[in-house]
């Protein structure tokens, strides 16, 4: 194992305490769109933004927030841009 | 080769630099803090995180890259006497038994050590961090013929150890990936 794959382990080691001991950096409203996203994922693979747009949970958020958190969520890992080739559609990734 | 030595300066380095927060800096703290607690062993024993962490990402090859650090440890705290038989068998009990323990666990179908196709389990590494401790303070107070008492010491200090060890990690990589 090289230098920078061991100190990939332990962060990745540090990032199983984080989420399990619920202190991942998510803003309040980053984790209300995660929540949304999650929920919404139930009925389908993929989320829109606009269905997340509308959620009652984001509902209040303005869109540059909106945005900013979403691009934030999908920077951390938490949401990733579908493969497909239409854009505005993320999918959920399970907090590991 | 470069490799080994450079795990072997990076763990003895951590070994050394956790030992000494917790002789020279929080164990004088205790001492004013709890000056009624009779015990030597430190309450919170940071190596014991660092033996564990170096066991789990670098398997039976910590033993070697921990043994220069351990040896100058205990070489600093007890002088000549770490030619005691006791101490010699102390220090080969602190290099082995964290490797000892995942290998055996691993054997048993638990396998804990990194691997890219799966996330690692925090809290299985500290129940292996309990094992150990509880196999290291067994066999050091034996070594040792220390009292029952210190048993509890060791392991109340070993698992703070562990934990806030890896809960300065934890605070590191977040400093270092804000700053980054």
């Amino acid at each position: 194992m090289t230098e920078i794959s061991k100190l990939a382990e332990l962060r990745k080691l540090m990032q199983s305490m984080e989420r399990t001991l619920g202190l991942e950096e998510l803003s309040p409203v980053e984790r209300d769109i995660y929540y949304a996203a999650e929920e919404l994922s139930k009925d389908s693979r993929e989320v829109r933004t606009y269905g997340l747009i509308e959620h009652t949970l984001v509902q209040s958020v303005s869109r540059p927030t909106f945005f900013r958190a979403l691009k934030s969520l999908v920077q951390k890992g938490y949401l990733s841009q579908s493969g497909n080739a239409n854009r505005g559609r993320y999918v959920v990734n399970d907090p590991r | 080769m470069r490799s080994w030595a450079s795990d072997t300066f990076y763990a003895s380095l951590a070994y050394i630099g956790a030992s000494f927060l917790t002789f020279w800096v929080l164990m004088p703290m205790q001492n004013v803090f709890f000056p009624e607690y009779p015990s030597r062993a430190s309450l919170l024993f940071l190596p014991h995180g660092v033996r564990v962490l170096a066991a789990w990402l670098l398997g039976w090859r910590a033993i070697l890259a921990m043994l220069p650090g351990v040896f100058l440890v205990f070489a600093t705290l007890g002088g000549s006497d770490v030619f005691l038989t006791s101490r010699l068998l102390a220090i080969f009990i602190a290099v082995t038994t964290a490797p000892a323990v995942f290998y055996l666990l691993k054997w048993l179908g638990w396998d804990l050590f990194p691997a890219a196709d799966r996330a690692p389990c925090w809290a299985c590494i500290m129940a292996v961090g309990v094992i150990t401790s509880i196999l290291v303070s067994g066999l050091t107070n034996l070594a040792f013929g220390s009292a029952t008492a210190e048993y509890f010491a060791f392991l109340i200090g070993d698992l703070s150890g562990l934990l806030f060890l890896m809960f300065g990690l934890f605070f590191a990589f977040r400093y270092f990936e804000h700053k980054g």
